[in-house]
């Protein structure tokens, strides 16, 4: 393992930084931000494995023609769940696993602005994420796809529980992200050490940062259109009635223009990670760090502007066909500047191909061929053969998985010795990258094929004799490897965690500031906050980069010790979340759980705002 | 620009052949492929597709070659005595590497406004209307200047333009025939439209086509066919659907045995086919459009006697005064007005049953009636088998539920098979 020489004074590890947290009644009252982070980090890979396993089924029913190992009615619940689980539930909250560990250390503060409001968005999407996958086990999951097209979702046509489990939970997510936006922004504002300027802080939270504002301007619009599906359901209004004279591109447009933006909510961070992976291994900054921030915000701004190119089939007329392939377009001229200055990034750099930096070259060779098939697409007249078929199918794989799923494993593989203090095994590592390429290309590369030779999506069974067979025999095989790659990650992640080599403050010699603390860090995370010169304190700072760093690096020393003082650790935010939860639960369940959940939630909330959030100061 | 049109020969003629390689290996291989356009729009969309595909290529191919190059070249060797030149950016590099994929856009730009405009203008005159609407799961088409209306296959002549205007019934499908043209949604409160002009060069043929928009649980059975048939096929058929349902009145109790179909080899061309008998139907079961024939499997605990012969005379009884006649329509029938469901007034003429899912043989016919809600799950077509399980129900269908015996059934198969 010459790539990782662990320095001699981190030989041992600091194993007690969390004593006092100890023991479940610690993680349920945890307010520590590095320790939600594990939480949402865990929870989501949970979650990761039950979309999966939703996947995994997918192929099976798919592998041969007229497959019949589920029935219509749940493989269209599969396949709802698998994209709803996979989007909110696994990639979202493994990218705010990383906000909230990764944020706080990069701009060097001790906790994020709103410690207990951040408990809280994990409680909320814990039991949000419980609350829509369970129905699954008793057959009535959502069944209305992940983008829930209304009139299909109405009472009418949808009379089951199934929707309204889609409908209430997609809202309670929604508060999560939502307050975990509002948390990061005031965060990234207000908690930045002396020194760091907005145009020194590390790229992941750059990405970070604009994907928070992603997601307070597209989370009302999701909200809005799911009140009115609830109130249409639930109360009989009608918003999306056609016997009344509703027009369905209503949902369609709402969604969408809250579908969009989320593509790029879940890539941004994974752009952000690999963008702290590449220079760290080929030792280099980033290429062109104005430009990446630039095209970021860029990405951002255009994403709100290109909705209706999942609409290309429902006959928005030529004018706007027109606008929206044109800034569809565009978009791509951004992201394509950002894969360039990555690649640039590697020139004459010193690459070492660690686990962690295969993933994010991963990242830019999957992603390119996603892009590249986007760009198909964005031609109105050619995205009519292409759109709701497997070639769409292809192209996002190659987008969510090739994108940000490598970027989070990227992540994942760089972070773990932060986050545990300890290595993950490299040569695990490295098997499971080549079986996750390998498995992710055969999986989703012939969908390609299937989807230009005629094959729709969605269809949960197809004859046989339509040219598809082999195509979707390649791509269950390819599912199969991938599931195999998985559980060798799920290994290694347990085992290294328990056992891993001891890693250091800083075992990949990387220049941002949460290198310069040690792993795992105290909960106070600096003991005195840096003072930051650079963009990469511990490659180009001076001095006082340097005295920050030193101090910093010192282990063993508690809070009471340096005299800082701490959030006391609280049940309330988990109890506020439950209440939530037990509320909209009672739309279905029974209307006096409604009163109960309101009542637990309100008396609960009251009781927080007037509890303090930390002892006085001395 | 010459290094560019230079690299174009190059490449456009591999791609052509890799292309032609791997997807045009004949219908017989890929049937619904969309890379063998058979109408202008077909054309229309394959020349943005080929572009895309060639700029897509050079792309991939530069980017991931740049990428490995990188990989390999800067690879670190453990020799290194000091750090990497420490280089934060070039701006004449970026500057260079955003106006490139501006320029390669433009390439797909401009066409591809062009072509919208083209392909969404204003039908031409003359043009015949086909209306579709959609339900779960199945096609209803109308032909307004024919006064016909038929379900799941429609007939198109060659060489002429056809209109679709797509509405939906209930919830959102969208209407898709790969090797025709682009896929337009059916929306309900809200028309649209798609016209393209099957090749007049084309020999008679069938095409597959599917709901493409996610629509609830049988959505995966949604399917159709289209016959593209050469001008006087078409007129046959058209008067042949023009009449009301023939049994009863003028036609024999057997099927007529010297139908046109059979005779008629399959044409290159329409011109010697001035006259045709009335009611062409479409050789489907030809060996080389086997495609169009479904190979959907029975289910295994659905069963029908063995041995028994319908007659159609009684069959038409039991239609009329069974549950068929709230949900169907045969013109000639007077008692059978119903709308829910397709309409059957030439249901004989047709290639298949449940939108495309069974071939119209009377053995899948019966086993259709005895049990839809097996065969295709969600249907609204209730189980009508005597003591068969009702999925939806959750229980098995009584006499006083309107069950039909086995003998009962293959009466109305009998009957509707007479329906040609």
């Amino acid at each position: 393992m010459a790539t990782t020489a662990v320095p001699a004074h981190a030989a041992h590890i600091n194993e007690h930084a969390f004593d006092e947290q100890s023991g479940i009644w610690g993680w349920l009252t945890t307010v520590d931000h590095k320790r939600i982070g594990v939480l949402y980090l865990f929870t989501a890979l949970a979650f990761f494995i039950i979309g999966g396993l939703e996947a995994e089924i997918i192929r099976l029913q798919l592998q041969g023609p007229n497959g019949h190992i589920v029935s219509a009615e749940l493989y269209n619940q599969l396949f709802t769940m698998h994209g709803t689980t996979m989007i909110f539930l696994a990639v979202m909250p493994l990218s705010a696993a990383f906000f909230n560990f990764l944020i706080p250390l990069q701009i060097g503060a001790r906790d994020v602005a709103f410690p207990r409001l951040n408990a809280f968005s994990y409680w909320v999407y814990v039991f949000g994420g419980i609350f829509i996958t369970l129905p699954i086990l008793f057959n009535v999951a959502p069944n209305g796809g992940w983008f829930g097209y209304a009139p299909l979702t109405t009472k009418l046509f949808a009379p089951g529980l199934n929707i309204d489990f889609w409908v209430i939970g997609l809202q309670i997510l929604g508060v999560s992200s939502l307050a975990a936006a509002f948390n990061f922004i005031t965060t990234i504002i207000n908690l930045r050490a002396p020194g760091m300027s907005l145009m020194r802080m590390p790229m992941f939270t750059w990405m970070s940062f604009i994907v928070q504002f992603m997601l307070i301007l597209a989370f009302p619009v999701i909200t809005i259109a799911l009140v009115f599906l609830l109130l249409d359901r639930f109360f009989g209004t009608q918003f999306y009635e056609t016997a009344a004279g509703a027009d369905p591109l209503l949902w369609q447009h709402l969604f969408w223009i809250f579908g969009h933006p989320e593509v790029y909510i879940l890539i941004l961070p994974a752009f952000g990670l690999v963008s702290e992976v590449l220079p760290t291994f080929s030792r280099k900054p980033l290429f062109g760090y104005p430009v990446m921030v630039y095209s970021g915000m860029l990405i951002g701004v255009l994403g709100f502007g290109v909705w209706a190119h999942h609409m290309f089939a429902v006959g928005l007329g030529p004018i706007g066909d027109s606008v929206f392939s044109l800034v569809t377009m565009l978009i791509a001229i951004p992201t394509g500047v950002k894969i360039f200055n990555w690649i640039a990034t590697m020139v004459q750099g010193q690459l070492r191909f660690t686990t962690s930096m295969m993933f994010g070259i991963g990242l830019i060779a999957l992603f390119t061929i996603g892009g590249i098939s986007g760009v198909m697409h964005s031609s109105p007249p050619a995205d009519l053969q292409q759109t709701d078929t497997y070639f769409i199918v292809a192209h996002i794989h190659y987008v969510l998985f090739g994108g940000s799923i490598m970027g989070i494993f990227a992540g994942i593989y760089l972070y773990f010795p932060k986050i545990t203090g300890r290595l993950m095994d490299e040569k695990l590592g490295k098997i499971h990258f080549w079986i996750n390429f390998v498995g992710m290309n055969l999986t989703f590369f012939p969908m390609h094929f299937s989807g230009m030779l005629g094959m729709p999506r969605r269809i949960y069974t197809y004859d046989s004799g339509q040219g598809w067979d082999t195509f979707n025999l390649m791509s269950s095989i390819g599912a199969y490897i991938l599931a195999v790659a998985t559980l060798i990650f799920a290994y290694n992640f347990l085992k290294s965690r328990k056992r891993g080599e001891i890693a250091g403050s800083n075992p990949w010699g990387a220049g941002t500031l949460e290198w310069t603390i040690p792993s795992p860090p105290p909960e106070y995370n600096f003991a005195v906050l840096p003072t930051v010169t650079s963009r990469y304190p511990l490659w180009e700072g001076d001095e006082r980069d340097a005295e920050s760093a030193r101090i910093n690096s010192q282990e063993g020393k508690t809070a009471e010790d340096l005299h800082i003082v701490m959030p006391y650790n609280t049940i309330k935010p988990a109890i506020v979340a439950g209440g939530l939860v037990i509320m909209f639960s009672g739309l279905i369940f029974a209307k006096a759980l409604i009163f109960l959940g309101a009542a637990l939630m309100v008396t609960s909330l009251y009781s927080w705002l007037l509890s303090p959030l930390e002892p006085e100061h001395h | 620009m010459k290094g560019n049109s230079r690299l174009r020969q190059i490449l456009t003629p591999g791609l052509i052949i890799m292309l032609a390689l791997a997807f045009t290996a004949g219908a017989q291989t890929y049937p619904n492929s969309t890379f063998q356009p058979h109408s202008e729009l077909g054309r229309s969309i394959d020349f943005l597709w080929n572009r895309l595909f060639l700029l897509a290529t050079i792309v991939f191919v530069l980017v991931e070659g740049a990428l490995i190059y990188v990989i390999f070249r800067y690879r670190h060797t453990g020799k290194e005595t000091e750090k990497p030149p420490q280089t934060h950016g070039h701006a004449v590099l970026e500057v260079i590497w955003t106006l490139i994929p501006a320029l390669i856009l433009l390439f797909i730009a401009v066409p591809t406004v062009r072509i919208i405009f083209q392909t969404q203008a204003k039908v031409a005159a003359g043009a015949l209307e086909i209306d579709v609407i959609g339900h779960q799961w199945w096609w209803e088409f109308r032909y307004p200047e024919y006064n016909i209306t038929t379900a799941n296959e429609i007939y198109i002549p060659v060489g002429r333009t056809v209109n679709f205007k797509l509405n939906s019934n209930d919830v959102n499908h969208s209407f898709w025939t790969p090797e025709l043209g682009g896929k337009r949604d059916l929306i309900p409160n809200h028309t649209n439209y798609i016209w393209f002009t099957p090749d007049s060069t084309m020999k008679s043929s069938v095409w597959n086509g599917f709901c493409t928009e996610y629509c609830g649980t049988s959505h995966g059975k949604m399917r159709f066919r289209v016959f593209t048939v050469q001008p006087a096929e078409f007129a046959s058929w058209v008067a042949g659907q023009q009449r009301p349902a023939t049994f009863g009145a003028t036609a024999p109790a057997v099927p007529a045995p010297a139908s046109a179909p059979t005779v008629a080899p399959p044409p290159s061309n329409g011109a010697q086919l001035a006259s045709l008998p009335v009611g062409y139907t479409f050789p489907h079961n030809q060996p080389e459009f086997a495609y169009a024939k479904p190979n959907t499997p029975i289910p295994a605990d659905l069963n029908f006697t063995k041995g028994l012969t319908g007659s159609a005379a009684r069959g038409m009884q039991v239609y009329s005064s069974a549950a068929c006649i709230g949900c169907h329509a045969i013109n000639g029938n007077p008692s059978s007005v119903g709308v829910v469901g397709p309409n059957l007034t030439h249901f004989g003429s047709r290639s298949t049953i449940a939108a495309g899912n069974f071939p119209n043989t009377p053995a899948y016919l019966a086993l259709w009636i005895k049990n839809a809600r097996k065969m295709k799950p969600g249907v609204i077509m209730p189980t009508l088998g005597l003591n068969e399980y009702d999925p939806q129900l959750k229980k098995p269908v009584e006499k006083a539920m309107g069950g039909l015996d086995d003998q009962q059934i293959a009466d109305i198969v009998a009957y509707l098979s007479s329906l040609k």
